[in-house]
């Protein structure tokens, strides 16, 4: 039964940080010894870099005591251990492999020294050419990325079928009667613990779904056929409508009548491998772990079972299943007039996006200027605050500045007042007939009220504008900390170099802000695509713009984004629940391939097991 | 010893040391070692003469920068500081309950605040009591399950851990209003809605509190992993590890947990006017206060909701000053982290 | 009190990134071991599958004749130290040293009269006996006035002596410790050394030293493992390692400067020997001759070992000198560093002592200058070029499954792990 092996690879993550994958280092064996070798871009330019061989288990080695041998054109390689087979064909490969890599290495060395030569703007152009050279590449790793998780998914599936066949094959009876009856065989090994819970797992189950969740299913299909009956009622002599089938209930309970059976086929695996684990350990003459060392593991090596329990639950049941729920309603014609109760609703396909995504219909016209917008918005929103916000802390934290605290204590504690009473108050303040507008009037200064959030361009500033006044204090807190953590020397160094201020903040200061709020920027680019808030309580998305239509009984308006729209279709008079949950999968799908692309493009840094 | 001499003679050397010097020749050194020359670079452009600025200019730039920055500075706290001391203004005003163009009063009095309390359309009290109540439950049981999930996730390595992770971040990639006519209609199957809606956002708040795991297992992430071995060498048990090692080392992330659950609810006007559904009873401080400034209840409830927007800033932006210094160990070290 | 025996003690990281393998050790009662090498050679890795941190891959682990592998760390009676003291940051240093303690649960038999049943009662130490014990502890170590303050308030020495006290105080059989020392500076860690052989005196139990100074591993240990790649090198007290290195990776490991390494050519004329090295040829004669002889070794390439202090200095007439051109000459007060490179451009290092010059030859030292070496038969070390092992050592098991991997057994291992793979999965 064996499987026909690829060379081993293995990922290797250095200590800087950065890490080599799998095409540069690699496992192989040759005459009975194996050799971790490194490709040449991934070998320590510097003196004492270290890698980490795989990192979950802290295994460190520092490459400068570990080489034994190097390849014609100098690439290390090390001897790891001694192992079974001889894979010369392995090393071939490797040698040829390695061989295209060092011509590979050579070119951009060429490359790197005419990029050397160049002066600000050439390079920008050429940075831009490359960024733009490199997106294919992109795509096809992506696709080779996709294309191994379903084929690890495949092998996965493959291996679990022949292990259930194997076990079932040369297992005791007690696990072969633990197929149909679940815990069966773990009573049989004395863990009545384990056993009743599988067993009464099995038994909730089969009573769940022969009471409900076998209906629940059948109707799935069509989320209900018949909506209301009129049952003629003989003791009052009248008809009464009977309602019978509810789309809202068959789609909820069909989604997690479908959970509970892959729960269920889950937790039926766990019950074999467990018996098979018990049958395992029986035969090496050990004793298994009884029902008091499970009591135990509760609170010791399963500790983290326990804590993670409740909060996932709760994840799964009011976030999970609900998402799931609502993206099954993208598909279906669920709106005010198809409430699943009076009039039942069905699955309609992608129409639904269709309507949206169409060039020319009227809803993409919407979607497309909301969508545009929604991102001018982000970045904007993004980008003045982080820029103004370091610039503050700057300004407080220069030297010679005094009462440094009472300018921050000012700032801060506008954060701690809810957003909702301050923007409220704002709003008001620059509202036709508010105090702004007023004090202008009677100063003289204009004639007529300016329509801060009535015309389209200038309650897109003044959102933008106020959205800085919420936000600065918020990424002055932020940047303190950090600009405070830029080593003194970094600075010293440089001015004995010759930089003035504004050199330092461009060659020191911002890059390193940059490197390290690198993912702090996307979250909150991403947040403020979702930033309700500030539009809603401001603006309300308005001023309203009926060329577009309305979708749900709501109108977009000019600073409406897509998540204020989304609530205004949803709690519309004419509530589009369909609608709502597409431009909602829209906004999921715009985040994730915002985040996928800069998670590709952004140098890997920092990772969570780079500490100890 | 003898034996030793004799060897080390032949091989030429000498216990007497005068005699290994004698022995020890030292050849003139070679003449290609000897090398140093004047650089061309020095000089054509180092040694040239060039201007120098004095360091008496610097300072008195130094000074107007500082200035300008005093300047800005203040300009900057008047500008955040308006709108505050302008609903504060307002809510003594006691000569009309609208919209005016004005922000000082032409008469003061406490007539808003009697009238928060008094008047039985504005309900303040009970949105308070509401709101305080959500606080409190949220902050407890939020601060628990998120610091569980968040120690689980950091310490632990469990099979199942990144798909548990990776599944978070996709979901969490959902905007979050979009579940609410689910949740809505849900939770009014269990009458959780209308008059009890603070139950209902409760239940909600907690049952996705799990997703917010990022700072604290941040912070765990910072925790030395010896401590949890040397721990285990000394006969802890996981559960003992967790409560008597990592959580006494974690009170700022803790405190930083509770700050921000008790102070999710006041500020949380989405949910809560969906939740409540026009019901006056179940709103929150924030749903309250908004409903006050819709178009039909801005004229007469204006400055009413200064007052209360007053009454409810002072104790939020107490308890945000006394605990500062936790909050911005929190959002620093989330934004570090990412 | 314990001993300690490793049987085939293997470790895999993962799937195929083996980090310890082959160890076979047996740890005498009362024994101070070290395992030293380079950073990722496995001896921590080693140390804590002892400490039962890190899960034994394969073997067995023995504590006084019991397999431990199944064992938590706490039921295996140990007591460790680690690198960075681990100490509880929130606990004082009397609480912090009481930790295991408190947590320690004692067992009584108690027999039930009536039925007969034994049952075990769990009890608490009781807090007089957690302070004797401390403060006990805490006088060896010098920290009595210490037991108040948090470990933020201590020096690095200070640390150190807790982190030792804490693991004292539990008077285990098996004192770990993991790289003690290596967090303090260099004045402190001579300190500390001395103190911890004082220490041992004291507490007379099994010692499992872990570190990647050989200074250190040299002075404390009754023996000294070198490992590899996650291969034992050699085991021996510290003259035998430094004295007969099993190969050229323990030769160069031990001792400081580092053993100069030149390839060079063994002759035999009947029974007499020489060695040709930079176009010398030096007689081999005494014990180390003897020695050639009775292994019969034949001529051959080897690569010849000389330690930088066997090195001396001679003029142009020996028949015996190597001249050499002086690269760097660092002057370290009692004795000299002399960096210098041979004929053929081979680098080597010199130490002579400076009571061995005129302070007029050691002025006249200076880069370029021309000088000239040689050595004695009784310090040169022969290893083989492709073997890379001491022609002369006793070849230890250790050293054999170092050097060439056993094919047979590892084969049948790795069987064995692919026909339980299924299974285990």
């Amino acid at each position: 039964m064996k499987k026909k092996k690829a060379p081993d690879f293995v990922t290797v993550e250095l200590r800087d940080g950065s890490e080599v994958n799998n095409e540069e280092v690699m496992l192989f064996k040759m005459n009975g010894v194996s050799y971790l070798a490194c490709a040449p871009q991934s070998q320590p330019d510097e003196e004492g870099r270290e890698i980490v061989l795989c990192r979950r288990q802290k295994r460190s080695v520092n490459v400068d005591e570990l080489p034994v041998g190097k390849f014609p054109d100098g690439g290390m390689f090390w001897q790891q251990l001694p192992c079974g087979e001889e894979q010369d064909a392995v090393f071939a490969e490797f040698c040829r492999r390695y061989e295209q890599e060092a011509q590979e290495k050579r070119r951009k060395e060429l490359k790197a020294a005419e990029y050397l030569k160049l002066n600000r703007w050439q390079r920008f152009v050429y940075k831009l050419k490359a960024f733009f050279c490199a997106i294919p590449r992109w795509f096809v790793a992506l696709f080779k990325k996709i294309g191994r998780f379903f084929k690890n998914l495949g092998l996965k599936i493959a291996d679990n079928a022949v292990d259930l066949w194997r076990t079932f094959r040369y297992g005791s009876w007690s696990t072969r009667v633990s197929f149909l009856v679940m815990g069966f065989g773990n009573f049989a090994h004395g863990q009545w613990l384990r056993g009743l819970l599988f067993l009464l797992m099995q038994g909730a189950f089969i009573t769940y779904m022969v009471l409900s969740g076998a209906h629940w299913l059948s109707l799935f299909g069509t989320l209900g056929k018949v909506a209301t009956v009129e049952v003629y009622d003989e003791v009052l002599d009248i008809t009464i409508v009977q309602h019978v089938d509810n789309s809202f209930k068959i789609l909820l309970y069909g989604i997690l009548t479908i959970f509970f059976i892959f729960a269920f086929a889950y937790t039926w695996r766990l019950n074999v491998k467990q018996c098979r684990i018990c049958d395992e350990i029986t035969r090496s003459g050990k004793k298994v772990k009884s029902a008091k060392d499970d009591l135990k593991s509760i609170v010791d090596d399963q500790f983290h079972k326990t804590l993670l329990s409740l909060p996932v639950f709760g994840i799964v049941m009011f976030t999970i299943l609900p998402i799931i729920f609502m993206i099954l309603v993208a598909f279906t014609n669920y709106d005010y007039l198809h409430d699943g109760y009076n009039n039942l609703f069905t699955w309609v396909g992608l129409e639904n996006f269709n309507s949206i995504l169409t060039f020319g219909s009227g809803l993409s016209v919407a979607f497309g200027e909301i969508l545009a917008w929604t991102l001018i918005w982000a970045f904007f929103a993004t980008f003045s605050n982080y820029f103004l916000g370091m610039f503050v802390a700057m300004m407080i934290n220069k030297k010679g500045i005094k009462i440094k605290k009472f300018w921050r204590t000012i700032l801060v504690m506008t954060i701690a007042i809810p957003q909702f009473i301050s923007l409220l108050y704002v709003s008001n303040l620059f509202a036709d007939n508010g105090v702004v507008n007023a004090y202008l009037i009677r100063w003289h200064i204009i004639d007529s009220p300016i329509h801060f959030w009535t015309d389209g361009t200038l309650a897109k500033i003044m959102v933008l504008a106020v959205n800085i006044w919420v936000g600065i204090p918020y990424l002055m807190l932020i940047t303190t900390g950090i600009l405070m953590n830029i080593p003194d020397d970094l600075y010293e160094s440089s001015k004995i170099d010759g930089a003035n201020g504004f050199q330092q903040f461009a060659k020191i200061t911002l890059p390193y802000m940059l490197f390290v709020t690198g993912p702090y920027l996307l979250n909150s680019f991403i947040s403020n695509i979702n930033n309700f808030n500030v539009i809603y309580l401001l603006s309300e998305g308005g001023p309203a713009r009926p060329d577009w239509g309305q979708v749900g009984g709501y109108i977009a308006g000019d600073t409406t984004i897509l998540i204020t729209w989304l609530f205004g279709i949803t709690t519309g008079a004419e509530a589009n629940y369909k609608m709502a949950s597409v431009i909602g999968i829209l906004i999921f799908v715009v985040v994730s391939v915002l985040s996928l692309i800069v998670f590709t493009i952004m140098p890997s840094n920092r990772r969570e097991d780079d500490f100890s | 010893m003898t034996e030793q001499e004799t060897s080390q003679q032949i091989l030429d050397f000498d216990v007497d040391f005068n005699a290994a010097a004698a022995n020890v020749e030292i050849d003139p050194p070679d003449p290609n070692f000897t090398q140093t020359e004047q650089t061309e670079f020095r000089k054509r452009f180092v040694d040239v003469p060039r201007p120098v600025s004095r360091l008496v200019g610097q300072r008195v730039t130094n000074r107007i920068a500082n200035t300008v920055i005093y300047i800005v500075l203040s300009i900057m706290c008047i500008v955040w500081l308006l709108p505050f001391f302008g609903i504060v203004f307002e809510s003594f005003r006691c000569e009309s309950t609208g919209l005016e163009g004005y922000i000082f009063p032409k008469k003061w009095g406490f007539d808003n605040y009697v009238r928060l309390f008094t008047d039985p359309t504005s309900n303040f009290l009970r949105w308070f009591g509401n709101t305080l109540a959500m606080g409190l439950i949220t902050s407890v049981v939020q601060t628990a399950f998120q610091l569980a999930v968040s120690y689980a996730l950091s310490r632990n390595r469990f099979k199942g851990r990144k798909f548990l992770m990776n599944m978070m971040l996709v979901f969490g990639m959902f905007p979050g209003f979009l579940t609410l006519i689910l949740l809505y209609t849900l939770l009014s199957d269990w009458n959780l809605t209308m008059t009890n809606a603070p139950w209902g956002l409760i239940l909600i708040y907690i049952a996705s509190s799990g997703m917010g795991y990022y700072i604290a297992k941040g912070f765990f992430d910072t925790i030395s992993h010896s401590l949890d071995e040397a721990a285990r060498v000394d006969g802890a048990t996981q559960m003992q590890i967790f409560f008597k090692i990592i959580l006494p080392l974690s009170k700022p992330i803790v405190i930083y947990t509770i700050l921000m659950g008790f102070m999710a609810p006041w500020g949380d006007f989405v949910m809560a006017t969906f939740m409540a559904n026009n019901t006056n009873n179940g709103y929150n401080v924030a749903a309250g206060l908004q409903w006050l400034l819709t178009d039909s209840m801005i004229n007469d409830y204006y400055t009413t909701f200064c007052a209360g927007g007053v009454l409810v800033a002072i104790p939020i932006t107490i308890l945000f000053m006394l605990l500062q210094k936790y909050y911005v160990a929190g959002v620093t070290g989330g934004a570090v982290k990412g | 009190m314990a001993t300690v025996k490793l049987t085939n003690v293997k470790k895999v990281y993962g799937k195929n990134v083996v980090a310890v393998q082959n160890f076979n050790l047996e740890i005498a009662d009362k024994e101070f071991i070290v395992f030293v090498g380079p950073s990722g050679c496995g001896k921590s890795t080693t140390l804590r599958m002892i400490a039962g941190l890190e899960d034994i891959t394969d073997g067995t682990v023995e504590i006084n004749g019991k397999v431990v592998n199944d064992l938590q760390p706490k039921d295996r009676n140990i007591a460790m130290v680690f690198q960075n003291y681990a100490l509880y940051p929130h606990l004082t240093v009397f609480e912090n040293m009481a930790f295991a303690l408190r947590l320690l649960r004692v067992p009584q038999e108690m027999t039930n009269e009536s039925t007969g049943k034994t049952t075990y009662v769990y009890s608490k130490l009781s807090q007089d006996e957690i302070y004797k014990r401390v403060t006990e502890a805490a006088e060896i170590l010098g920290i009595s006035d210490l037991l108040l303050r948090r470990p933020r308030e201590l020096s690095g020495g200070q640390r150190q002596r807790v982190a030792i006290g804490r693991a004292m105080v539990r008077d285990s059989q098996v004192f770990l410790m993991d790289e003690p020392l290596s967090n303090l500076d260099a004045k402190l860690r001579n300190q500390m050394r001395a103190e911890i052989i004082l220490l041992r005196k004291k507490i007379d139990t099994t010692f499992i030293y872990v570190t990647h100074d050989q200074t250190e591993a040299m002075t404390l240990g009754d023996r000294i493992v070198i490992m590899k790649d996650g291969f034992i090198q050699q085991v021996g007290t510290p003259t035998e390692v430094f004295d007969m290195p099993a190969n050229l990776f323990v030769a160069e490991f031990i001792g400081a400067p580092k053993m100069n390494t030149v390839p060079a050519t063994l002759v035999r004329n009947g029974d007499g020997y020489s060695v040709e090295v930079f176009g010398v040829t030096l007689p081999v004669e005494g014990d180390k001759g003897d020695q050639l002889l009775q292994k019969g070794v034949e001529s051959q390439s080897i690569t010849l070992g000389v330690r930088p202090e066997h090195m001396t200095l001679t003029n142009r007439n020996n028949p015996y000198a190597i001249p050499c051109t002086l690269q760097v000459n660092e002057m370290m007060g009692s004795e000299l560093h002399l960096h210098v490179l041979a004929a053929d451009g081979t680098p080597l290092i010199v130490r002579v002592p400076t009571v061995q010059l005129t302070a007029q030859q050691v002025s006249s030292l200076v880069a370029g200058v021309r000088i000239y070496v040689t050595f004695q038969s009784k310090v040169m070390h022969f290893f083989g070029s492709e073997s890379q092992l001491n022609l002369l050592a006793e070849q230890s098991k250790e050293a054999n499954a170092a050097s060439e991997p056993q094919q047979e057994q590892t084969d049948e291992a790795a069987k064995g792990t692919a026909s339980q793979q299924w299974y285990h999965n």
